[in-house]
């Protein structure tokens, strides 16, 4: 019952959703996302987004979801130990790195297609493509730092493979909880999803979800960066009237 | 219950903040130390950027300082003249403090000099300050103590620009107090604190002031200081995260108000003592950093 229901429901939704979706390959994958907009209140703590989608699939056909955040600058930084104390030696700039990087599939991604294709459409995480580093380096020297790159990307949560987690629904439906982290950057970010079938691309599609801090929170940030000065006077005389009133309530109890 | 932090751009739990807040306020309250060297290493470990912690809590420390000083003042335990000249000091400091920043900056050693120096002067002067005291709580207990001199003579007090502290019950010359204040304006600036627990020693040991004064004094500077650093660190770095600032300095108006009622009830030696072990303890968690093996010699920076 509840099946039937969900089809009907995503039949519907798919009206709705080709107009709004430009599909890359050919039209027969669509999906939507649950919103498009994530706005950073003072209460954030994390968003979650449903994703949902139907396809025309065949048994054993795949699915790949990619959400990429807003790219930037990332340094890492490698300690050595000189005279009994670690301390920061070297570091290497990677520009054009996204600041947050998702992947989710419905089975193992080597299994999904070949290893051009996971290179070609940056399904593995140690083989993103990145912008220019501020140093020139030998290839071997080079890996070490990228891998290192990718090892802290992950433990701070940035980056995120997610395979098996995608459920597939009588290869017509899909559908894809997006957790995104208290910590999440604001700005664009790009979602896609792939569809394979033997190991081959048969469609795609891109959307899109904002990423904006609102309310208060929008309103400091931005008074912070624009008038600066006065914002930290601000802050001195805010501080210095909480200290002068919890005194002469402390003086009466 | 979790607050989201414009600038630090992240959800916080707000009565964590509170809490750690109040317990800093009253140290601070207890022993006249800003309570920056415990709260900025405290913020980084709950996942705040560096910067933000060090200006953010600058500014907080501007709340319970003026609300300590106004007690002390009340039972007239701030001496303002010396307040002043370590103030004229404090501001000559923090200007070279920020010529050092930039240069070490620049060489890339920024780091590693502010990890070493803040254990060097956590070591020394927590060990000094340990020592000392615990020799006098056990010359008290034994009974020994005899009052003789307010303080000891050294070669400070040979020197000329002499004047008389009424408070302080000193006649003594205004070159240690200005140095002083060079002194902790320089590590103000290059490691973004108030400077109190170098200041709170250096007026015991060095200038011979009464414990009863020490604290509200170093409160009344730490005012100036901190109240220099938030703005000088809004207006060049946009840092200062104006909603952890207040949730931290909702805890410390609290706990300053109840740590100086505290301290009429202890010893300045035993005041002393339980300080000198919070500035050991903060410089062995300081030292293992620096000497024990990384889990990952390789980090990461998100750069703006």
């Amino acid at each position: 019952m509840n099946t039937v229901f969900k089809l009907i429901f995503l039949k519907i939704m798919f009206l709705f959703v080709s107009v709004n979706f430009k599909a890359v390959a050919k039209e027969d994958i669509v999906a939507d996302l649950s919103k498009n907009k994530v706005e950073i209140s003072t209460t954030f703590s994390g968003a979650e987004i449903l994703l949902f989608g139907a396809y025309e699939g065949k048994k054993n056909d795949d699915i790949i979801v990619v959400v990429s955040g807003p790219r930037g600058k990332i340094k890492v930084e490698k300690r050595e130990r000189k005279l009994g104390i670690w301390v920061t030696s070297k570091s290497l700039i990677f520009h054009k790195v996204p600041k947050y990087y998702y992947i989710a599939s419905n089975r193992q991604i080597d299994k999904i297609t070949n290893v051009e294709e996971i290179k070609d459409k940056n399904l593995n995480l140690s083989n993103l493509k990145l912008g220019k580093v501020n140093k020139k380096l030998d290839l071997k020297e080079f890996n070490y730092w990228r891998r290192s790159l990718t090892r802290n990307m992950v433990k701070k949560n940035f980056w995120k493979v997610e395979e098996n987690s995608i459920s597939l629904n009588k290869n017509t439906l899909f559908r894809k909880t997006l957790t995104l982290p208290s910590n999440v950057t604001t700005g664009l970010f790009l979602v896609k999803i792939l569809h394979y079938r033997n190991g081959v691309l048969i469609s795609e599609e891109e959307s899109k979800i904002n990423i904006t801090k609102s309310g208060i929170s929008a309103k400091i940030y931005k008074i912070s960066q624009e008038y600066s000065t006065l914002y930290g006077i601000f802050a001195v005389v805010l501080a210095v009237f909480i200290g002068w009133l919890s005194n002469v309530i402390f003086r009466r109890v | 219950m979790h607050i989201y932090l414009p600038i630090a751009e992240q959800p916080i739990n707000a009565f964590i903040v509170i809490g750690i807040g109040s317990l800093v306020g009253i140290i601070m309250g207890m022993v006249g130390i800003g309570g920056g060297f415990l709260l900025t290493p405290l913020m980084i470990f709950l996942g705040i950027p560096s910067p933000v912690a060090v200006a953010s809590v600058a500014n907080q420390l501007v709340a319970p300082s003026v609300s300590g000083v106004l007690s002390y003042w009340k039972s007239s335990n701030v001496d303002f003249k010396m307040g002043i000249i370590l103030l004229v000091g404090g501001f000559i400091g923090s200007s070279i403090g920020v010529l050092i920043f930039n240069f070490l900056n620049n060489i890339g050693q920024l780091d590693l000099v502010i990890k070493l120096s803040y254990f060097l002067f956590l070591s020394i002067i927590g060990t000094i300050m340990f020592v000392e005291s615990f020799r006098l709580i056990l010359k008290v207990r034994r009974g020994k103590i005899s009052r003789g001199k307010l303080h000891q003579h050294n070669w400070l007090h040979g020197l000329p620009f002499k004047t008389r502290f009424r408070k302080s019950k000193l006649y003594i010359s205004i070159i240690p107090p200005i140095l002083i204040g060079v002194i902790v304006g320089v590590l103000a600036a290059l490691m973004g604190i108030g400077g109190g627990f170098i200041i709170v020693p250096a007026m015991i040991y060095l200038l011979g002031m009464p414990t009863s004064l020490v604290v509200g004094t170093s409160l009344f500077q730490i005012i100036f200081v901190a109240s220099n650093t938030t703005i000088l660190q809004a207006s060049q770095n946009q840092t200062v995260d104006i909603i952890l600032a207040f949730l931290l300095l909702l805890g410390s108006v609290i706990g300053v108000q109840i740590g100086s009622k505290f301290s009429n009830y202890l010893k300045g030696e035993h005041l002393r003592l339980f300080l000198s072990i919070i500035i050991l303890i903060v410089g062995f968690i300081l030292l293992s950093d620096l000497i024990l093996t990384p889990s990952d010699l390789y980090s990461i920076v998100v750069l703006k």
